[in-house]
């Protein structure tokens, strides 16, 4: 079935059409053309502007047009469409839809190209205003094209993002939320320039570089990437992880659209999504050390920043990435129980296959595999720091998935607040007790600090941070039994629910 | 009974700390109206959800014109129609649209034709052109019902399909569902509001949280349940007829002066030959009737707690 017959994409269209689309595209078109009169303006008299020539005047206006494309296409669609599903399922028109012959495939493109269309035409009129401007301006053949491609692959990315997210969350400014946090999440990571992934993903750095003359004060954002040494363009570095990601948010919005009551990520899926972010993160700031971390590091070029702290960036990014998808991944206790139930009962055994337990351990794995790669020229020095490095990911992604679980099991629907609570005393009030007593040492107890004090600070007392890892470590176990006894509980009450005769 | 259209067999749907369907075994055959008759609570609308597919299943099968829902979903989704209880319609999209967006969807021949006919039969063809939300709760019932019937599935699943009609709206859902019933459809149709059911269901089952009570035709509960409240009118002999009744140990007997009311706990044959001894005694006898497929009595006796 073609796009334009897809009943659910009609029914979008006269959806976005009987809400109006002329106001929308009305407005695009006064904000393309003030900001085209500007540039003609100029042209005309540049004596009235502080433009050095056409061409730095174009790049600022058409900067404004792709300023405001990004803001109407990629997060006003991204709202929209989560917000679509999300009252779609509220109003029960989304089973209503699932319960028709339709492929799930022709149910999620159907909302995530036919939700957006109001934001899509607005977008597309700003383009064409754009483009426009780069020929008034004269500006390079290649900013246009490629600066759309971007905004269009990362719509469109950020599309399937957005279904998922209606798919899985209830309230319908769940989007926005979600939206709002994830471009705060960006914004550390702009610091970064070329050496943060997130900076591809969200192709800020695509977009960035297209502007870019070269000059000293822009040098961190001219130039390609590297991986592990290696030039890479910007545009296909962001449009090659867009569209690995995107294939797996397909596959993740299909089957939750096929079998509603199926996790949102398999497991090899999760872990494949971990390690390729992980991987490329390690790969861009591998050409910083070559595999020598911890020798002196050996750069042609200065950036703005200090390269120094990249390690430690990467290590809490790799955390907060690994607990999003613990989160995400983690099977719900109950569905863990009806699955005890279908095999006619369950052991512990079956348990941690399924929880988030042995995910936690493959991410830290894949986590320490990539950063062993920084170590690869200097292991025989600087081996404890990647040993103590490993381990509190191991320690992290174990002590998460084991309260994440815990909790579950124990507080139920009060569970994220205690998951909360627990992770404040074991990560943050270390800090902040550090910080009212001003005692350094207590700092060095919050269970993130071990393995950024080991990369970040070459003259750290490593005898100590290993002690505190392994005070981590008992903590996790003390953890894993109470979790343990937690599941044996609720297998006990499987156990006693009579059987039912097949 | 012929080949059951829709076939449920010890089906279990579980919920945290319930059970919310437990054990249930049913059929419905082509030309049954099946009333699933329960409590709020009962499982009536889990069990409708997971027929459909929509609520995940513990344990157990279901198999609509032989096809498994475990195994052949999409097979399954062309011969089954389910409404909801409550009316999820497009607000901003008119009627004929609405059901246009189905008729794409479930690539229903004629389209055109078919929308307008669906259109007539739940009486909204003056409707047409108006927006969803400007429609009534009955009339977006109707809509929804509209939109059940329009690929003509075999099997019907009707989650209280009258909770939101007029009284004349429940009579032509009436005339609908025993349209639906001679033209050979499985219908499965659940309430809490018996008399709704009474008067087209051929079959019932009830439901109690979670686990079904009984199950049978109106006739054969009636029996099982032992209740068979009969009313009696006579012209004359009414003191003599009295006197057979008590002889015969009927129970709960009312008597008034020209008919009796009382409970019958005799098979068929037992009724036919106290009827016999009444006639051949004399009572001239102008009304004999029983109230045993009144589901209402059914329900009540079956033993579920909660009755609406």
């Amino acid at each position: 079935m073609k796009l334009f017959d897809n009943p659910i994409f009609i029914t979008q269209k006269r959806l976005a059409h009987r809400a109006g689309v002329l106001a929308p595209i009305l407005i695009s078109a006064l904000i393309g053309l003030s900001l085209l009169a500007g540039l003609i303006a100029y042209l005309a008299d540049p004596g009235d502007f502080g433009f050095r020539s056409p061409q730095e005047a174009g790049k600022i206006f058409y900067g404004w047009i792709i300023g405001v494309e990004i803001l109407m296409l990629v997060i006003g669609g991204f709202s929209k469409i989560s917000r679509t599903l999300a009252e779609e399922r509220k109003a029960g028109l989304w089973d209503s839809n699932c319960l028709t012959p339709l492929k799930p495939a022709q149910i999620v493109s159907g909302y995530w190209l036919g939700s957006p269309l109001r934001e899509f035409y607005m977008a597309a009129v700003l383009a064409g205003t754009g483009l426009v401007i780069c020929a008034l301006a004269r500006l390079p053949l290649a900013l246009w094209p490629g600066t759309q491609i971007l905004i269009f692959s990362t719509a469109l990315f950020f599309g399937l993002l957005a279904s998922l997210v209606g798919m899985a969350f209830q309230k319908p400014q769940s989007g926005i939320l979600i939206i709002g946090a994830l471009f705060i999440f960006c914004m550390p990571s702009l610091a970064f320039s070329r050496f943060a992934v997130i900076n591809f993903l969200v192709p800020i750095y695509g977009i960035v570089n297209f502007f870019s003359d070269g000059n000293y004060s822009d040098r961190d954002w001219s130039g390609w990437p590297e991986i592990f040494g290696v030039s890479v363009p910007p545009i296909l570095l962001s449009l090659g992880l867009q569209l690995v990601l995107g294939i797996f948010l397909w596959r993740a919005a299909i089957r939750k659209t096929a079998n509603p009551f199926q996790p949102l990520l398999l497991r090899w899926e999760a872990i494949a999504i971990f390690a390729l972010l992980i991987v490329s993160q390690q790969a861009l700031i591998w050409n910083i050390w070559h595999g020598g971390f911890g020798l002196a590091h050996i750069r042609e070029y200065q950036n703005n920043f200090d390269e120094g702290s990249l390690p430690a960036i990467t290590h809490g990014g790799t955390i907060l990435l690994g607990v999003l998808i613990l989160a995400f991944a983690s099977p719900l206790p109950e569905r863990v129980r009806v699955e005890a139930l279908r095999a006619g009962g369950g052991n512990l055994q079956m348990i941690f296959s399924r929880s988030a337990v042995s995910l936690a351990l493959a991410l830290a794995a894949v986590a320490a595999v990539a950063s062993l790669t920084q170590f690869i020229s200097s292991f025989s020095d600087e081996g404890i720091v990647w040993l103590i490095t490993a381990a509190n990911l191991f320690i992290f992604f174990l002590m998460f998935s084991l309260l994440l679980e815990l909790c579950r099991l124990r507080f139920k629907r009060r569970a994220l607040g205690f998951v909360a609570l627990w992770l404040f005393v074991l990560c943050v009030l270390p800090l902040i007790l550090a910080l009212v007593f001003s005692n350094e040492a207590l700092a060095k107890l919050s269970f993130l600090a071990p393995g950024v004090i080991a990369v970040s600070d070459s003259g750290a007392d490593l005898k100590f941070l290993s002690g505190v890892t392994l005070a981590h470590f008992g903590v996790v176990v003390l953890l894993f039994l109470a979790w343990r006894q937690q599941w044996k509980l609720l297998l006990d009450r499987t156990a006693s629910v009579p059987p039912v005769q097949n | 009974m012929s080949n059951p259209l829709l076939a449920i067999e010890h089906l279990r749907v579980d919920f945290p700390e319930v059970v919310a369907v437990n054990d249930l075994t049913l059929t419905v055959a082509a030309g049954e109206v099946c009333g699933l008759i329960g409590p709020n609570g009962a499982g009536k609308t889990t069990t409708m959800r997971a027929i459909s597919g929509l609520q995940e299943c513990t344990r157990g099968s279901v198999r609509v014109n032989g096809h498994e829902l475990a195994s052949e979903p999409d097979e399954l989704k062309r011969q089954l129609g389910f409404m909801p209880d409550f009316c999820p319609t497009y607000d901003q999209l008119t009627a004929s649209e609405f059901l246009d967006h189905f008729a794409r969807a479930y690539d229903v021949p004629n389209r055109a034709r078919r929308i307008d006919e669906c259109l007539e039969l739940t009486w909204l063809t003056e409707k047409t052109n108006s927006l969803c939300e400007e429609l009534s709760r009955g009339m977006k019932q109707r809509l929804v019902l509209a939109k059940t019937l329009l690929p003509d599935p075999k099997v019907l699943l009707l989650d209280e399909p009258a909770s939101g009609l007029d009284p004349l709206g429940r009579i032509e859902l009436r005339k609908i569902l025993l349209q639906l019933r001679e033209s050979g459809k499985a219908v499965l149709i659940s309430s809490h509001i018996l008399t709704e059911l009474s008067g087209f269901c051929n079959t019932a089952a009830i439901m109690e949280r979670g686990r079904l009570v009984t199950f049978g035709t109106i006739a054969e509960l009636g029996q099982k349940m032992g209740l068979r409240r009969m009313s009696v009118k006579w012209r004359a002999e009414g003191e003599k007829a009295l006197e057979i009744l008590k002889a015969a140990n009927v129970k709960n007997l009312e008597a008034g002066n020209l008919g009796a009311t009382f409970d019958f706990d005799g098979d068929n044959d037992a009724l036919d030959e106290l009827l016999k001894t009444l006639v051949v005694q004399g009572v001239r006898i102008s009304e004999w009737r029983g109230s045993g497929d009144d589901l209402e009595q059914i329900f009540l006796q079956s033993g579920a707690k909660e009755l609406m």
